[in-house]
């Protein structure tokens, strides 16, 4: 059925398009969505924008199965168009593996006062192949004048009902006070997002620990490193390495300065070493090395990721002379892959919050 | 070493490391064989892959097949294409041994290098045994494990075995085999591998039983009129002639299989969702069955071969014209059942259950057909396309539930028809889940048996079928024939049809 068959919603929009490519997504592969519906128009009203969106679902059944299928809503607000399109193509990736509508919001105070609105269907087919396409919505919002100043009001009718909201803020981190974060079940954030100095660091990480008083706070930083913790963690697991748990008297973290501080704040959290205990150092790559003593005996225990390998090691070596070694994938670390981990879980995550204040207070 | 307890892995806390695996050793017997080809060594790297094996992990192979630790590490290497970095390191540590299983050299060589791998790489006393070999030599590798110490757990660790169905030729040796294990492993140190209790959407069943108030309600005599369990199969014996020959659909399928999908789907909810929950639960379903007694099996039981025919547009040959097959055999290749459970939940709804080869469709789904309204207000005419409610849940391929329900046709007259409320889990998450016997051997690694097979399971699904066996195998019921690419003989629409039923399309 072509689009010019189809009844527009009321006021008069540009009328529906049909099937159109949906460009490649970072981590999407061969399942990357497409575009099935396009609905858009300038100087909408919210009601328009809202009708629209089953509208789109009723003119794609004619050709498919396009029921709705959502775990979540999820609000993108960024007021560069950078980050509007490039954020767009990850966030659009999620929906893949995290069904949700999607909201784009781009609060632009300085415009005219007017709403321009694009709503789309979206279908995610499975990698191999078989099996059933996923559906979801996107809407895209422009909001110029006073009303980007109250995104809450314009969030509140796309938010679906009895599903979790997350809210994300790329580039930066949202004021804990805006009342736009009153719908969320949890902000993502990216602690990777820092100035470079300490001060930089120390402020951005207290901004953090109180939003994430209020709410869960989710960190793609902390996503992305969970495979160094994990290898850190799974050299300690055998019973004789545990014991060096307690003799740990030097670490040092390497990278870029959010990674390192955050990792360097979680061993000062986890291992209660004190500030002289750690060094920091910059890097490109992550790289993690604890030394410790038992009994005489001395264990060194390093991850690292080699520069152009596309892999993390874990090593222990103990002056009694066991020693292992594990090598892991690095795993996707695009944008789309950390993002999709991140709403994975959306609870408050206690080891995080202890880290982030620990790499506040190392970095103050 | 000093003594204090054990400190707990602080910077583990956070991470999801219960479903990891725990340092240690696998060690595989029948490591030169196509199972551990095929499926147990991609497995391995698929959980390497997705970081659930630790760095002090070892496979030691063991099989009769004369190999060096080289040419092991290469066959490990050759069982995956396109591996993970951590896969050359997991190559590395393993090691291998070829000997015969009923020989105590192989098992003292065994016992020395287990310990020199857990002094030089850390890998505690943890042992998982995986028998990837011939169901025969069950019992003589348990035993020989035995007599060099390796059943008992060391320090800190476990020791478990892990074997694969069929569990016996039917209940007599499947109780000799549990006598025989027993004499060196402690039960709660044995898992038995049925791989369909590793499908993600069987486990769904329990989700979606004991997750959702809306079914459970519902799940019993008071609204279901009959259930139907369907495990169709589109192959037939393919190159397992042989085997095939002695054991038949009834063994091959249904004493495993489709008593686990039963169970699932009769039991009481659980007190908890863990392995003994879950488990005690099952078993008392399956003793709620009714076992039937020999006078009663030609009514409850149909019995069928194969005959040739066309399958997804291809002609196929009979079943006594495969490979390895006797031109006349008298093995089953379909079976239709009626069970009865005498039980408050089910006591008066009949289970009808098929399997069968070289049927039109590759499908498992159980259907709980409710019945039908007390009064149905719309006149006959009105409701001509209206049937009770069915609910289906869909195992494989396409895994999902789909509801039955009647709704108004669009229009002036009040017209009432059947419509299908689909639920596809596909269409729902995009992830892939894990393949069996990833989740299997973690699962035994981890030290968790709730998927695994307790010994009281097996012996009270062997007491359901033996009843069956024990007539069939004195020649006394027919054997009927059906058309590849039918759903079954007609005697099977009978057996169902005399309490006014008809089997479902699926």
């Amino acid at each position: 059925m072509s689009s010019e068959d189809q009844a527009s919603p009321p006021g008069g929009p540009r009328p529906v398009r049909g099937p159109e490519p949906g460009g490649h997504v970072p981590g999407g592969g061969p399942g990357s969505p497409q575009a099935v519906r396009t609905w858009e128009k300038p100087r909408a009203s919210l009601s328009e924008v809202v009708e629209a969106l089953p509208e789109l679902r009723r003119q794609a059944a004619g050709q498919e199965s396009a029921t709705r299928t959502a775990v979540m809503t999820l609000v993108m607000v960024t007021s560069t168009e950078d980050d509007y399109e490039g954020c767009a193509a990850s966030v659009r990736s999620l929906g893949a593996h995290h069904p949700c509508r999607v909201l784009l919001l781009r609060p632009e105070p300085d415009s005219t006062p007017a709403i321009d609105a694009t709503a789309s269907l979206w279908r995610a087919d499975p990698p191999a192949g078989d099996g059933h396409p996923v559906f979801f919505e996107e809407v895209r919002l422009r909001v110029g004048g006073q009303g980007a100043s109250h995104l809450a009001s314009i969030a509140g009718p796309f938010v679906l009902a009895d599903l979790p909201v997350v809210m994300w803020f790329p580039g930066h981190a949202p004021d804990p006070a805006d009342p736009l974060l009153r719908l969320a079940t949890a902000v993502v954030v990216d602690t990777r997002n820092v100035g470079p100095s300490p001060s930089d660091i120390a402020h951005s990480y207290r901004a953090l620990l109180e939003l994430a008083n209020n709410q869960p706070v989710v960190d793609l930083s902390w996503v992305r490193l969970q495979p160094w913790r994990e290898l850190l963690a799974g050299l300690f697991e055998p019973e004789h390495n545990r014991r060096f748990l307690a003799g740990v008297g030097k670490a040092g973290v390497r990278g870029k300065p959010g990674p390192r501080h955050m990792l360097g704040g979680w061993l000062m959290a986890q291992l209660d070493l004190r500030a002289r205990e750690l060094s920091l150092e910059d890097s490109k790559h992550v790289d993690i090395t604890l030394v410790a003593t038992l009994d005489g005996e001395q264990g060194r225990f390093q991850v690292s990721r080699d520069d152009g390998t596309r892999a993390v090691w874990a090593e222990a070596v103990l002056s009694g002379g066991v020693s292992h070694r594990q090598a892991l994938p690095l795993p996707d670390d695009s944008l789309a892959s950390a993002l999709a981990s991140a709403v994975s879980d959306l609870r408050a995550d206690r080891v995080w919050e202890r880290a982030l204040a620990a790499a506040a207070a190392l970095a103050s | 070493m000093s003594t204090v307890e054990l400190p707990v892995n602080v910077l583990a806390e956070g991470l999801d490391t219960v479903r990891r695996a725990p340092p240690g050793v696998l060690v595989v017997f029948g490591a030169s064989g196509d199972l551990t080809h095929r499926k147990l060594l991609p497995a391995l790297e698929r959980l390497s892959r997705r970081r659930l094996l630790p760095a002090a992990f070892a496979v030691v192979g063991v099989a009769r097949t004369e190999m060096s630790d080289d040419d092991f590490r290469d066959l490990m290497a050759d069982a995956v294409a396109d591996a993970g970095p951590g896969w050359a390191e997991i190559i590395k540590n393993s090691v291998y041994i070829a000997g015969e299983y009923a020989h105590p050299d192989t098992f003292s060589t065994l016992r020395d290098r287990l310990a020199e791998i857990e002094a030089s790489l850390g890998t505690g006393a943890n042992r998982t045994y995986y028998l990837a070999t011939i169901p025969e030599v069950f019992g003589d590798v348990a035993r020989a494990l035995g007599r060099v110490g390796l059943n008992a757990p060391g320090r800190g660790g476990a020791a478990r075995l892990v074997i694969e169905k069929p569990f016996g030729h039917d209940r007599a040796t499947a109780r000799d085999l549990d006598a025989a294990l027993h004499e060196v492993f402690e039960e709660d140190q044995i898992y038995r591998i049925d791989h369909y209790l590793g499908k993600e959407t069987v486990q769904n069943v329990l989700a979606l039983r004991f997750a959702n108030a809306i079914f459970e309600p519902l799940w019993s005599r008071n609204y279901i009129d009959h259930v139907q369990v369907t495990v169709a199969e589109t192959v037939g014996v393919e190159k397992r002639g042989n085997f095939y020959e002695t054991a038949g659909a009834l063994r091959d399928i249904v004493q495993n299989h489709v008593m686990q999908v039963l169970s699932l789907t009769l039991m009481e909810p659980p007190g908890s969702i863990d392995a003994q929950g879950i488990r005690d639960e099952k078993v008392k379903a399956l003793r709620s069955v009714v076992v039937p007694n020999a006078t009663e099996v030609p009514n409850i039981a149909v019995r069928a071969q194969y005959d040739s025919g066309w399958v997804e547009g291809n002609a196929v040959p009979g079943y006594r014209q495969e490979d390895g097959v006797s031109p006349q055999s008298q093995t089953e290749t379909y079976v239709a059942l009626k069970l009865a459970v005498d039980n408050w939940r089910w006591a008066g709804v009949p289970i009808y259950v098929r399997t069968g080869k070289r049927l039109p469709k590759r499908v498992t789904e159980v259907a709980l057909q409710f019945k039908d309204v007390p009064h149905l207000a719309f006149p006959r005419e009105a409701s001509r396309g209206l049937n009770p409610n069915a609910l289906v849940l869909r195992i494989q391929p396409d895994e999902g539930v789909t509801l039955r329900f009647g709704a108004k046709v669009p229009g002036q007259a009040f017209m009432v028809r059947d419509v299908l409320m689909d639920f596809s889990y596909g269409a729902a998450f995009l992830e892939e889940p894990p393949d069996a016997y990833e989740r299997l051997l973690l699962d035994a690694m981890v030290g968790d048996p709730t998927l695994f097979i307790r010994s009281d399971e097996v012996d009270t699904a062997w007491g359901i079928v033996q009843p069956l066996l024990d007539t069939w195998g004195g020649g006394g019921a027919p054997l009927s024939g059906y058309a590849s690419g039918s759903w079954g003989p007609r005697q099977a629409d009978t057996l169902i049809g005399r309490d006014g039923h008809k089997w479902r399309t699926p």
